[in-house]
Formats: C-alpha cells, structure tokens, sequence
C-alpha cells in the first residue's frame, strides 16, 4: 500500500467509477448535490464583512466601498469609537473632581478636615 | 505578497492608534484673564482677583469650573466658598488629590458615623474656641482661620 495517488488520478478513479453506477444512482446523486447547492445559496452570506467569498463575485461591501479604502474606514470608525468613549470618560472623571472641589469647599466641616 | 497583505492590514490600525495619542493627549482650554470673566465668574472668583492672573492655568480652569456652581449655592456655602478659595488655591496638586481622596472617602462612610463625626469636631472648635478666648485671643479670629 505504497503507492501515493495524486488528485489527478483520484479524479480518473472517480470517474471511472462514476460511469459504473446505474442511471438511478447518478440521478439520486445529482439530485443530492442541487439540494446541497440549494441551501447553501439560501445561507450565503448576505449580511457578513468577512466570510471567505471564494465561490461568489463580489461581496455586496465591495459593491459599495472599493475593498481598498475598506481598511481605512473600518479603522475610521474604530478610531472613532475610541475617541468618544476617551473622551466620555474623560468628562465624567473631570466632572467627579469638580463635584468634589466643590463639596470640599462648601462642605460644613472645616477644609482642614480634608487637607491635613 | 504576504508582506503587503499586512502592511495594508497595519497601515490604518497605525493610523488609528497615531490618532488616538494625538487627540487623547491633555489639552485645556486656554484659561482667562480676570478681565475676560463674565460678572458672576468674578463675584464667584472674588477672593482670587489678586492672583489669578498668574495662577497656572489649569488651575484657573478648575477653579472656573468650580465657580460654574456658584450662582446655585446657598448664602452659608457662597461664604464658605469664598473663605476657602485661596488656601484651596495655595495647597500642591497632590495635597489636593489627597483631601479629594479624604473627602470621598468620608462620603462613604455610614450617615450616623459622618454625623458623630461632626459632632465631634464641633466640640473640639467650640473647646478650641474657649481656650483662645481664655487665653486673650478673640474667638471670631480662631472662626475666621477655621
């Protein structure tokens, strides 16, 4: 059992052995394999950024964004996301030291409480 | 060609993380001059005409901050608010995150505990009080420190 086949020969095997096979087998078979085809088209990726797109076209983000500047958006929108929450945090945390200096300031218990 | 898949992968997370160090640095506002305030901002800030000018700025932006709540306080908080505004303004950055730091921590703690607490320290200015006023120094000088 040494011998190696190569996936040319397989394919002459399967041929060959494919043309053995009566009418109803090959029928059934082909039947099976547009029912497989079938459903895989109903769960094609309508939707998805990044599913492998080796047997469609083109992807419906690449119908509208050139795929080239895709990058660059995503990392737009990235960057952007970022930027709004830093800066929502930023206002919160400034906000809790105003509200603090004030408390201190006005509190009714002397600053040196807080001070020394 | 593997090389220029990750270089056009790379390329905007660089651009984005350049972004972010640029635009997240600290950068205020510039703050201003005493003349530049609006009239509240100055009857808020009184106590601070004579300094603010060469206060450091961000600390003229806290303050300015602080003075945004002015105009809702109480006649007792405005006073008190007042009364402490400079030596708030003369303590170090740290000394200053450290009574924030006292502070919170205080508001943590349970009401009757903050309440015995103050309690407690009215004794002790109103005892600090009578010593001064025994000893010749007039007790509405020892408020006035307080």
């Amino acid at each position: 059992m040494t011998n190696k086949l190569n996936p040319g020969k397989i394919v002459q095997l399967l041929t060959i052995s494919t043309q053995q096979m009566d009418e109803a087998t090959l029928s059934a078979l082909a039947n099976a394999r547009q029912n497989a085809l079938n459903r895989q088209s109903v769960r094609a990726p309508v939707f998805t950024l990044a599913s492998a797109s080796a047997h469609s076209s083109v992807r419906w983000t690449d119908r509208l964004i050139p795929h080239s500047v895709q990058p660059w958006i995503a990392a737009g929108l990235l960057a952007a996301i970022l930027f709004a929450g830093t800066s929502y945090w930023q206002n919160v945390q400034e906000q809790q030291i105003d509200e603090t200096d004030v408390a201190i300031l006005t509190s009714d218990l002397p600053i040196e409480v807080f001070v020394n | 060609m593997k090389s220029f898949v990750y270089f056009k992968i790379q390329c905007p997370i660089v651009a984005v993380l350049l972004l972010l160090s640029l635009t997240s640095s600290p950068c205020s506002a510039a703050a201003p001059s005493w003349r530049s305030l609006t009239p509240i901002q100055r009857e808020a800030l009184a106590p601070m005409v004579g300094q603010w000018d060469i206060l450091p700025e961000i600390q003229r932006n806290r303050l300015l901050k602080t003075a945004k709540y002015y105009p809702k306080m109480t006649p007792e908080q405005k006073q008190r608010y007042h009364d402490r505004l400079e030596k708030w303004s003369k303590l170090t950055p740290e000394q200053r995150e450290a009574a924030r730091k006292r502070y919170r921590a205080f508001k943590k703690l349970p009401a009757n505990e903050r309440e015995r607490i103050k309690q407690k320290l009215k004794a002790e200015q109103a005892k600090k009080a009578q010593q001064s006023a025994a000893s010749g120094v007039s007790a509405t000088t020892v408020t006035n420190q307080q």
